[in-house]
């Protein structure tokens, strides 16, 4: 057990316990804060596999921003903060049979698959390589991209827009 | 992939950069002519048409383009074929038509101050839906699913006029956000064993025994989630009837019709280009045994036309009942998908031509008299047939022709998907998709009764329809009643698109 490895189980640990706390806390503020953990730890694996771009985004966008957005949609809607999120329990024997198939089933697939590996190099910066995929081979996916971001923001702004009565 | 072939790759895409501009043209007039609106629908058409124009006219324009470099050479991320070329021409046509719908809709009409957001969501569907019968890369699918999903959420609840109309919306996000996480997994799983997000690629795989059954069959059915969700296939069909009534009527029209081509185009490029390994001489497609395509699909499809027929038994509004109608349609064009056959694609383009035209007919008919009673309740058709004799006469030839008998369009459409079952030594399917016809028959001819059985109080009010619209009702009508008589042509078009580049 290598550095690596304990800096892995360090992650996995961080991301699984706070991701357990973020569905089980009946307070919507302490879960979005857990959640900013969870997405934290994953930010860490993808360093680990060397997907550096890949984990600085994650900090940015997901950390920095989505989590940000979802607090700020928290305080800012009325009263909230203080309802507490149903967290009963409903169903138990029919969801503990479908997660127990699932969890099979996903168990069964990483185990057994022959999953294509490349070998592991030394570990090189990929960002200039994405961008240069992003305007050569991927180009028609980078500008669909763009034009789904139009759309996207059309969408928003209709919704939010209130109409004259 | 280097600059020159990135140039002459641009031909292939003309019609989808077709519209991709007429999309951007079409939020600057909104932003230039800020009060008047009335310019924007006639970009839309000079968009629509245009873009047609150019798969008519590159309509035998084959090859694989956007090549990625680290794969083979024959690879690329859209394949450009007469398969796709027709569901082109079926999604623009029907597209055509929506904004006819559209510009005569009450509804929209009440909020035409915001024509422009509405043209533009319009045509990222029609974005969307091009890239998904042409892609043949996951990314690039998913990408378009997602670009098609995304409009057609903010379209569903655009009127903002009634509470459902913000249930419809919702209730599509969510359902649609489940789909999309579910095909995104099972796009992941062929990933993680292909090295390769390629169709060709992962049909260059699967010729050779190296895939773990369990995984392959979990991938195949979570990517089916995703596109079953977009084609209403039970069990992924709950969202459509409250969305198809919740959702503007004419966008209801559009998500029944052109929405389900592309996810049908989709589903069978995916099947064609990824799972088959090769065609014999009678054009049946020898599927890879890794997962046992035909009889997932027919059991899907059973499933999808009964559950749809009977539920529509019972319905009282006619948006819902037509919704219903719809998932059993979508049920019907799956069992010619299973055939796995050139002669099952055969049936599912005349179905899927000849569904277009039925479908938008009888929205169009029933957005009509809404506009006039308010209602799509099944009561206030009473004595309809009476009080406008154009719209009575037309919703029947719509109706008798979505059950499936002659002399419409429908029976066609439905007799060459029983040969086509029947060939294929499919009787036992053919026999039930048959019984499911005549449980349809029921509620197709219950609104038929309400409209000349049927007395009201209100008979002798008339009301008066705008001559474009009776010249609206009565082509479609007609073009219904004409392809049940004469429809040689349309099969002779049919026996030529079903080309695939692989």
């Amino acid at each position: 057990m290598n550095v690596y490895d304990i800096i892995f189980y360090l992650f996995a640990a961080i991301t699984l316990a706070s991701g357990f706390l973020v569905v089980t806390v009946k307070n919507i503020v302490h879960s979005a804060f857990y959640l900013l953990f969870t997405l934290f730890g994953i930010a860490g694996i993808y360093v680990l596999l060397g997907a550096d771009f890949i984990a600085i985004v994650q900090l940015l966008v997901y950390v920095g921003g989505i989590l940000i957005l979802l607090l700020f949609g928290v305080m800012l809607t009325n009263k909230i903060t203080d309802v507490d999120i149903k967290t009963g329990t409903l169903h138990i024997v029919p969801a503990v049979i479908g997660v127990g198939i699932f969890w099979g089933a996903i168990t069964s697939i990483l185990t057994s698959t022959h999953w294509k590996s490349l070998p592991a190099e030394n570990i090189e910066p990929t960002t200039a390589q994405i961008g240069t995929l992003l305007i050569t081979d991927y180009v028609l996916v980078f500008e669909l991209l763009g034009i789904l971001l139009l759309i996207a923001l059309i969408g928003a702004a209709t919704i939010a827009r209130r109409d004259k009565e | 992939m280097d600059l020159n072939s990135l140039y002459t790759s641009f031909n292939y895409i003309a019609p989808e950069i077709t519209i991709a501009v007429a999309l951007i043209m079409i939020v600057i007039f909104d932003l230039i002519f800020d009060k008047n609106k009335k310019i924007i629908p006639y970009i839309a058409y000079l968009g629509i048409f245009s873009a047609l124009f150019f798969v008519a006219a590159n309509f035998n324009l084959t090859g694989t383009n956007y090549k990625v470099s680290s794969l083979n050479e024959s690879m690329g991320m859209i394949s450009t074929d007469t398969f796709g070329s027709f569901f082109k021409i079926l999604i623009l046509v029907s597209s055509a038509l929506i904004i006819f719908f559209s510009k005569t809709s009450e509804e929209i009409k009440k909020t035409f101050e915001r024509a422009g957001e509405y043209y533009a969501l319009i045509f990222g569907m029609i974005l969307g839906m091009m890239f998904m019968v042409t892609a043949s890369d996951l990314i690039l699918i998913y990408l378009s699913v997602e670009l098609l999903s995304l409009s057609s959420y903010v379209l569903a609840g655009f009127t903002k006029l009634r509470d459902r109309n913000a249930e419809a919306s919702l209730k599509y996000l969510i359902y649609g956000a489940v789909a999309s996480g579910l095909m995104l997994f099972g796009i992941s799983l062929v990933y993680g064993m292909v090295g390769s997000t390629n169709l060709a690629a992962l049909n260059n795989y699967l010729q050779l025994p190296l895939a773990n059954v369990l995984t392959f069959t979990a991938a195949a059915v979570l990517i089916f989630a995703g596109i079953g969700y977009k084609i209403s296939a039970a069990p992924f069909h709950f969202w459509t009837p409250d969305v198809y009534e919740g959702a503007p009527i004419s966008i209801t029209a559009y998500l029944s019709v052109a929405s389900k081509a592309a996810g049908f185009a989709l589903l069978i490029r995916l099947i064609r280009i990824g799972f088959v390994r090769f065609i014999d001489g009678d054009g049946n497609w020898h599927i890879s045994g890794i997962f046992d395509w035909q009889s997932f699909i027919i059991i899907i499809s059973i499933l999808t036309m009964t559950l749809g027929n009977f539920s529509a038994l019972w319905q009282n509004n006619l948006k819902r009942m037509l919704a219903y109608s719809s998932i059993a349609h979508a049920g019907y064009i799956l069992l010619g998908v299973a055939v796995l056959s050139n002669h099952g694609l055969m049936a599912v383009m005349v179905y899927f031509f000849i569904y277009m035209i039925m479908n938008i007919g009888a929205f169009f008919v029933v957005m009509l008299i809404a506009d006039k009673t308010g209602s799509e309740d099944i009561d206030d058709y009473n004595g309809m047939g009476y009080r406008t004799p154009l719209l009575g006469v037309a919703l029947t030839v719509f109706l008798i022709s979505l059950t499936g008998l002659p002399p419409t369009g429908g029976f066609i459409a439905k007799l060459y998907l029983f040969i086509a079952l029947v060939d294929a030594n499919l009787i036992f399917v053919a026999v039930i998709a048959l019984l499911n016809s005549v449980v349809s028959l029921y509620y197709y001819v219950r609104v038929l009764k309400h409209m000349y059985l049927t007395r009201s109080d209100k008979d002798d009010l008339l009301f008066e329809i705008s001559l474009s619209n009776k010249f609206f009702v009565t082509g479609l009508a007609a073009l219904i009643l004409l392809l049940g008589i004469y429809f040689t042509p349309l099969l002779d078009l049919v026996k030529n698109v079903s080309f695939f580049t692989l």
